[in-house]
C-alpha cells in the first residue's frame, strides 16, 4: 500500500466507491440468495423469497447430493478436465516449441491451419463430430469429451504459448544445443521450465472452459454414469423443476466450490486472462 | 516436426476431419444410420427458405447487439469505475468477475429462479416496492424472453470484458492525464480524447470476441428456454441441434452448420479487414 492510497477520500472518490459498490452488490446478490435459499424449505422459498432460512436445513444439500448423483458427476468432470487439460497444454507447448525454436518444412502452414480453430464455432462441427465419434466407438466414454475437448482448446493454447515463446529470447536453448543437448532434452530441461508460468495460466483458462463445456457433453454422452456436471445440472433442474430447495441445493453444491477455488486463484485467473486478450 | 505432431494430429482428427465431413454430408440426405444419398443443393435451398432458421439469425443478431451493450460497453464502464487503488476495489473487481468462471448451465438455472414469475427475485422485488403490477413471466412471454437471456449473458460476461479493459487502462501512462488536466480537460474530455483512443485495439478484439461468441451461442439458450416461447429465443445452434438429433435429419442439420460456419467466417474476415483499414487511414 502506498501512502497515496491512505489519504482521505474526496467526494468524487466516495461517489465512485458507492456507485461501483451498489452495482457489484446487486449483481453478486443472486449468488448469495442461491446459497441461503438452498437451506430453506420449499414453503419458505415460496412464502418469503428474500428471508434467511428460519432453520438451516443441511439435509437439503445431502438429499440433492444423493438424488442428483452429484458425486459421480463431480468425478466424471474431474477426470475429463484433468486429462483433457493436461493433454492440451502439453501438446500445445510442444507445438509452440516446434513453431518457434525448430526449423522444418511446412512449419508456417501448420500454424496457419491451426489458427482456423480460433474463429470456428464448436456448433459448426458438432453433428459431424457426433457421427465420427460413433463410428470410432467413443460415444458414452470419457474420451468423447477428452479428445474433442483438448482439440478445440488447442488453437487458442498454441497461439498464446507461441506468443510467450517468441517473447523469450532463444539464448538458453542455443547454449544448451552447443553443450550437446538433443532437442528432446532442450525441450524438457530448458524450454518447459522457462515457459512454465504461461503453461500454468493456460491450465487455469482451459480448466474453466473444459469444466463448463455443455454442447459436446450433451450430445456425446447419453449414459447417466458418464455424464459431467453441466449437463447433469440442467437435467436435474428439469426433473425437479418444482422442487425449488432441491435445485437450489444442487446449484450451491456445484457452484460454491468453483467460486471458492476462483477466489483463491483469482490472481492467476485474471493475470492469465489479461495476458491472453492483450495481443 | 515431431514436437508439433501430437497437436496437429489431435487437431486434424477432431476439428478438421469433422469440418471436412460436414461439407460432404451437407450435400446429402442422411438420417445418420443408412447410407447417405446425394442431395445436391437441396439442403441449402431448404435452409434459405426455413423460416425458423432465418429468424434464428435475426435473434442472434439481436443477441450480439445486446452483448455489445450489456457485456462490452458495460464492461468498459465498470473497468473505468473499478479502476482505483483504494481499499475494497480489488475485492469488487473479483466479485464482478466471479460469474465468468461459473458454467453457463449453472448461470442459466440460477437465473430461471431469479426470473421466476411467482417466487423469483425480480418479481419479488417489484412486489415489495409496490410495483407488483409490473411483475411478468419474463422468460415465458415472447416479448421479453430474448431480452432477458441477453441480460443474463451480460451478467455472466461483463466481468470478462471489464478485466480486459481494466488491464489496458493500467497501461495508459498517467502523465497523459496529468497533461490533459493542466490543459483544462474535464473527465469526459479525458475519456474521449485519451482513454478511448488508447483502448482502440482492445475494443476491436472485444467486438470480434462478442460477435464470434454470439454466433456460437448455445448454452444459455438451451438451459433457459431452448427456443421457447413460440420460437422467440431460437438461435442457429439450438435449431441445428433440434434438426439433427430430434428430427434425425443429420444431412439437413449439417447443412445448417455449414451455413453458420460460412456466415461467421465471412463476418470475421470482413471485420478484421475493415478494422485494419481503419488503422491505416487513421494513423
Amino acid at each position: 500500500m502506498s501512502r497515496a492510497t491512505e489519504r482521505r477520500r474526496n467526494a468524487a472518490e466516495w461517489l465512485q466507491f458507492g456507485t461501483a459498490g451498489v452495482i457489484v452488490l446487486v449483481m453478486f446478490y443472486p449468488a448469495i440468495w442461491m446459497v441461503y435459499s438452498s437451506f430453506k424449505s420449499n414453503r419458505e422459498i415460496f412464502r418469503a423469497p428474500f428471508a434467511l432460512p428460519s432453520q438451516w436445513r443441511w439435509e437439503n444439500l445431502i438429499e440433492a447430493w444423493n438424488v442428483g448423483g452429484l458425486g459421480t458427476l463431480y468425478l466424471n468432470s474431474v477426470f475429463v478436465t484433468l486429462v483433457a487439460v493436461s493433454m492440451c497444454v502439453l501438446f500445445a507447448t510442444a507445438a509452440a516449441f516446434a513453431f518457434t525454436r525448430l526449423e522444418f518444412p511446412g512449419r508456417k502452414l501448420m500454424y496457419r491451419i491451426l489458427l482456423i480453430g480460433l474463429l470456428l464455432p464448436p456448433p459448426s462441427v458438432a453433428i459431424a463430430l457426433f457421427t465420427q465419434l460413433r463410428d470410432m466407438h467413443l460415444l458414452n466414454t470419457p474420451w468423447a469429451l477428452i479428445l474433442p475437448g483438448a482439440a478445440w482448446q488447442l488453437a487458442f493454447t498454441v497461439f498464446l504459448m507461441r506468443a510467450y515463446f517468441i517473447s523469450i529470447r532463444p539464448d538458453m536453448e542455443e547454449a544448451a544445443r552447443l553443450d550437446g543437448a538433443n532437442t528432446w532434452e532442450i525441450f524438457w530441461h530448458v524450454s518447459v521450465p522457462m515457459v512454465w508460468p504461461a503453461m500454468l495460466t493456460m491450465v487455469v483458462l482451459n480448466t474453466i472452459s473444459v469444466w463448463n463445456e455443455l454442447l459436446f457433453a450433451l450430445l456425446f454422452i447419453t449414459d447417466d454414469a458418464q455424464r459431467t456436471l453441466p449437463v447433469g445440472l440442467v437435467r436435474f433442474s428439469g426433473y425437479h423443476s418444482t422442487d425449488y430447495s432441491l435445485v437450489f441445493a444442487a446449484l450451491t453444491i456445484t457452484t460454491v466450490p468453483i467460486l471458492i477455488l476462483y477466489f483463491i486463484l483469482q490472481r492467476h485467473v485474471i493475470a492469465g486472462l489479461t495476458a491472453t486478450a492483450m495481443d | 516436426m515431431l514436437f508439433a505432431a501430437p497437436a496437429m494430429l489431435l487437431f486434424a482428427t477432431f476439428v478438421l476431419l469433422p469440418l471436412g465431413a460436414s461439407v460432404y454430408y451437407a450435400f446429402t440426405f442422411w438420417d445418420g444410420f443408412s447410407a447417405p444419398r446425394w442431395a445436391g443443393f437441396a439442403n441449402f435451398a431448404r435452409a434459405l427458405t426455413d423460416p425458423t432458421f432465418l429468424m434464428s439469425f435475426v435473434h442472434v443478431v439481436f443477441y450480439i447487439a445486446a452483448t455489445l451493450i450489456f457485456e462490452v460497453t458495460f464492461g468498459l464502464v465498470m473497468a473505468v469505475l473499478l479502476n482505483s487503488d483504494r481499499r475494497g476495489f480489488s475485492l469488487m473487481r473479483g466479485m464482478f468477475f466471479a460469474p465468468v468462471v461459473l458454467s453457463m448451465s449453472a448461470a442459466g438455472v440460477l437465473w430461471k429462479f431469479v426470473l421466476d414469475y411467482r417466487t423469483g427475485l425480480l418479481n419479488s422485488t417489484l412486489r415489495s416496492v409496490g410495483l407488483g403490477d409490473w411483475a411478468q413471466p419474463w422468460l415465458a412471454q415472447p416479448e421479453t424472453a430474448l431480452l432477458f437471456i441477453c441480460i443474463v449473458s451480460g451478467w455472466k460476461y461483463a466481468g470478462f470484458y471489464m478485466v480486459i479493459f481494466f488491464a489496458a487502462l493500467r497501461r495508459i501512462p498517467r502523465n497523459l492525464y496529468e497533461a490533459a488536466r493542466l490543459d483544462g480537460a474535464n473527465g469526459v474530455q479525458q475519456f474521449t480524447a485519451i482513454t478511448l483512443p488508447m483502448l482502440k485495439q482492445n475494443v476491436i478484439v472485444c467486438i470480434l470476441l462478442a460477435v464470434t461468441g454470439g454466433f456460437a451461442g448455445f448454452d444459455l439458450f438451451f438451459t433457459m428456454t431452448n427456443g421457447q416461447p413460440f420460437g422467440a429465443t431460437e438461435v442457429p445452434a439450438t435449431w441445428i441441434i433440434k434438426q439433427a438429433f430430434d428430427q434425425n435429419q443429420i444431412g439437413y442439420g449439417v447443412a445448417l452448420t455449414v451455413v453458420l460456419t460460412v456466415v461467421v467466417s465471412l463476418i470475421s474476415i470482413a471485420y478484421l479487414k475493415i478494422s485494419e483499414r481503419g488503422n491505416v487511414t487513421r494513423y
